[in-house]
């Protein structure tokens, strides 16, 4: 297959928007600023994603969103070829990965892959984190490849 | 070893017309298959004083509507006006089983004398998955604007990275689909009795969302099915053979919502409830003559067989090879053709399997001298609870 013809094609995707919540609103706010923020425990150091209550790794309530470089590797994948859901039926094929950071191990973080043919989506490529705006409050973090390190 | 260890039985089971999608209200269903426990059992209605069950829709984005889309205990109540009702409860955390594992607390306490579960399950016409609405709430809104719209998709990552993890190859999966439709092809009552498949229309099945190919997913159907739990001594003068609960668990470990793809929660899950299932029955993975494990997406019955010790990690997509799965080998396995084969009816479909087997009523696709019979009801990922049931008191 041409690279050209595995490019998933976004354009004609409308994303759903996130509703930030009381635990949530700090990451879109970070995002928003072009900054990848994820939630760490002050006592015992632990990054995790999605936000939580308490630390899953201490139990403390003594957590702060800090920001984090956004490489990292591509942990988990997958190639949509069913429009499950409509809202992105024009995209199909499309790769949804799944990320961990380099320096947040424990948080995944979901996305897709942009600029890149969908099938160059695999376990342990190099990826980085871009934004996208997605209208004047959200913006997501979304990757595309790295440069291999 | 669990002093209440078979105290508490499964005597009769139901099943309702199973049709590919709603024809007529899925509460009428659901009395179709309770009266049919009941009547398997040679019970009267109003003998039945308990009442539990999962009303569930796991279908999105449609409207939760009881007796067309759920069957909730106050619905069945409604309609069945049981005169001596004494106990109920319905269950929210751990599916299926938790319904089964309540009902049996509630017969050993004495609470009740014969205990209805039912588990119907709705297939909405149209969409499926129906995700409309501009915006992403709780933990959708990491997942959902990447296109994650439906749990296959937070399924297929994790397979993703078991294959990629064990270096592992997905064609391998065909075994488990051809082998659990083989089964469904000998049980009348599936939906694919009649529909043959062989490896190459697997491997050549359209893909889904990859590493799952249609055939990785099981087929949603509406309909219902029911069992009849009581006490030992009481399923002794009924008419089945009983089948005696040996053991069972649930699972001690839960992952954040919304943080998909990882596989360090199946094995912690699924062994917490495995471990209790064995330790209760005093029975161990090689004691097992039929195994039932819910297979609502292939992938669930390989982290299945890891978590509750059948296999080593990384092992489960070599070891249902060779036969062994067939209902001649080693470890017959979802003998009645499975969630993939048989229909979504979550896992009291998996739960009556494991019971007519021990009790010799599984006709055309009985395992020889099965004693032992292990069921896992749900997805150890999800929302795991184990049982062991065997043939007679020990």
């Amino acid at each position: 297959m041409a690279m050209s013809e595995a490019m998933s094609d976004w354009s004609a995707v409308t994303r759903p928007i996130p509703v930030p919540n009381a635990l949530t609103q700090p990451f879109w706010d970070a995002a928003k600023q072009g900054v990848l923020a994820l939630q760490r425990c002050q006592s015992c150091g632990h990054f995790q994603h999605p936000p939580y209550p308490t630390c899953v790794n201490c139990i403390s309530i003594d957590l702060k969103f800090e920001p984090v470089a956004g490489k990292g590797t591509i942990y988990a994948y997958s190639i949509m070829y069913h429009a499950g859901d409509k809202r992105f039926a024009p995209a199909i094929p499309y790769a949804s990965i799944i990320v961990e950071l380099d320096a947040a191990k424990g948080a995944l973080l979901a996305g897709n892959l942009l600029d890149a043919p969908y099938t160059e989506a695999k376990v342990g490529r190099r990826v980085e984190v871009v934004f996208q705006p997605l209208n004047d409050d959200i913006t997501l973090p979304q990757f595309r490849l790295a440069d291999a390190q | 070893m669990w002093e209440n260890r078979c105290q508490v039985a499964i005597s009769g089971v139901g099943y309702s017309e199973i049709t590919r999608s709603a024809e007529m209200p899925l509460a009428a269903h659901a009395l179709q298959a309770v009266k049919g426990a009941v009547v398997d059992s040679g019970l009267e209605m109003s003998d039945i004083d308990g009442l539990a069950t999962y009303p569930e829709l796991p279908a999105t984005g449609h409207a939760i509507v009881d007796g067309i889309s759920v069957v909730s205990v106050n619905c069945m109540m409604t309609m069945l006006k049981l005169p001596n009702l004494s106990w109920h409860v319905q269950v929210d955390t751990v599916n299926i089983g938790g319904a089964v594992q309540q009902a049996i607390n509630a017969l050993l306490a004495g609470v009740c004398k014969y205990a209805v579960v039912w588990r119907a399950m709705h297939n909405p016409r149209g969409t499926y998955q129906n995700l409309p609405g501009a915006y992403a709430q709780g933990p959708a809104q990491f997942t959902a604007p990447y296109g994650f719209g439906g749990p296959g998709q937070g399924m297929a990552v994790a397979y993703a990275r078991w294959l990629e993890r064990h270096h592992q190859d997905r064609e391998k999966m065909a075994t488990l689909a051809v082998t659990q439709r083989r089964h469904a092809n000998k049980n009348p009552r599936a939906y694919f009795y009649g529909t043959p498949l062989t490896r190459e229309d697997y491997l050549s099945s359209r893909m889904i969302a990859y590493p799952f190919c249609l055939y990785d997913c099981d087929i949603p159907v509406q309909g219902a099915v029911a069992i009849v739990l009581t006490t030992a001594e009481r399923a002794r003068d009924l008419k089945p053979q009983p089948a005696y609960v040996a053991g069972y668990g649930q699972r001690l470990a839960f992952e954040v919502a919304g943080r998909i793809g990882s596989l360090s929660n199946y094995m912690e899950a699924g062994s917490s409830s495995a471990r209790l299932t064995w330790e209760r029955s005093g029975f161990t993975p090689n004691d097992v003559d039929v195994a039932q494990i819910y297979d609502g997406f292939s992938a669930s019955v390989i982290y299945g067989l890891e978590s509750y010790g059948f296999c080593g990690e990384g092992e489960a997509l070599d070891f249902i090879q060779d036969g062994r799965i067939e209902l001649d080998g080693e470890l017959p396995l979802n003998t009645f053709g499975g969630s993939l084969s048989a229909g979504r009816i979550h896992g009291l479909w998996q739960i009556i399997e494991g019971a007519l087997q021990v009790s010799g009523r599984a006709e055309e696709r009985q395992v020889k001298d099965a004693k032992v019979s292990f069921v896992g009801a749900s997805a150890p990922i999800v929302q795991g609870t184990t049982f062991l049931f065997v043939n007679e008191p020990y």
